[in-house]
């Protein structure tokens, strides 16, 4: 047995609202996912639309799996694989990038991990403005479809970071970037679109929700512009990013 | 000859793509791109069919004479088995 799993945490109960849904999550107290979600504790009536919480066996388990993980990390990771595997009956999904507000429009930049993705926002915050742009998620922000409307929502799972916002905001464009001497957006067609999303995505297992998740991504793509971004680390590319995604 | 139960074709903004689920994600993790009648052919598929009734069935739906049926379908039936999607 592993001798993480001795550890012993108190645990908390709480009611939370995430990307416009009912949440119990029941957590350990101190843990990252407690403490990043504190700012999304919100009374509401009934009961919780989705639950969420990883019993000790459980956790062992999965720890033993990847022991180079505190056992909060790995409740860090399998509450989020919860949180996104249910939020596909809502019309959500997680998109790996890091999502930055202007003008109260979302912008979603994708890559994998070390690419640049929060790099690229926070030049977007430089340029346009520490008080007129925000993160709203900087590893993990949800797309959801609320009442025909995509808009993206932070979440507490942010990554590394604990940059996240409990607030839902039209999206207006998603970029996968590539880093580059020079800066450059293209529109990218719908076709590799799909597979870029998917594979930024955590992909569900079971038919039903593969088929739910293509739907979404369907819908998404019918009113959301998706491009491929080639850029380095100056302001400039942040503007050729907010030019190309506002035209 | 069906095409495997772990893979699933939906059409997403206006393409035909197949993904796989449950097993098959273990074993493959990417997507597949099928044009029109590679679409067509792979819901004949969906169902247990012979080489001669997808013939038949694309004789039926597209505007092609025997001779290219026949060489489509021999051609979309071997790429499928190179990629181990059949299930004979």
């Amino acid at each position: 047995m592993n001798s993480k799993s001795q550890e012993i945490f108190e645990v908390s109960k709480e009611k939370y609202v995430i990307s416009g849904i009912n949440v119990g999550m029941i957590l350990r107290k101190g843990g990252i996912i407690e403490t990043q979600a504190q700012k999304y504790i919100k009374d509401f009536e009934g009961y919780p639309q989705i639950v969420i919480g990883i019993n000790d066996g459980r956790l062992a388990f999965e720890n033993a799996k990847t022991p180079s993980l505190s056992l909060l990390e790995s409740e860090y990771m399998l509450t989020g694989a919860k949180f996104c595997e249910e939020l596909i009956a809502f019309d959500g999904f997680m998109l790996h990038s890091s999502a930055v507000v202007y003008e109260n429009k979302a912008y979603l930049f994708s890559a994998p991990s070390g690419t640049g993705k929060s790099t690229h926002t926070t030049i977007w915050r430089r340029v346009f403005g520490e008080d007129k742009t925000f993160i709203l998620n900087d590893d993990k922000p949800v797309i959801r479809i609320v009442d025909g409307k995509v808009l993206a929502f932070g979440t507490p799972w942010s990554g590394k970071t604990d940059h996240n916002e409990n607030v839902g905001v039209p999206l207006q464009g998603i970029c996968f970037v590539e880093r580059s001497e020079t800066n450059r957006i293209m529109p990218m067609s719908p076709k590799d679109a799909i597979h870029r999303l998917l594979d930024q995505t955590l992909r569900p297992q079971n038919g039903e929700n593969m088929s739910k998740l293509l739907d979404l991504l369907d819908k998404v793509l019918s009113s959301v512009k998706v491009h491929t971004l080639q850029c380095n680390m100056e302001d400039e590319a942040a503007i050729v990013a907010y030019n190309g995604m506002n035209k | 000859m069906k095409v495997k139960k772990d893979y699933m074709l939906r059409s997403v903004a206006g393409y035909a793509v197949v993904v796989p689920v449950g097993e098959g994600a273990m074993n493959f993790n990417g997507v597949i791109n099928l044009n029109d009648s590679g679409a067509f052919l792979w819901k004949t598929m969906e169902n247990d069919v012979t080489e001669e009734q997808m013939v038949a069935a694309l004789l039926d739906e597209y505007d092609v004479d025997e001779e290219r049926a026949n060489a489509d379908v021999a051609a979309f039936i071997k790429k499928m088995r190179e990629a181990n999607l059949i299930d004979d």
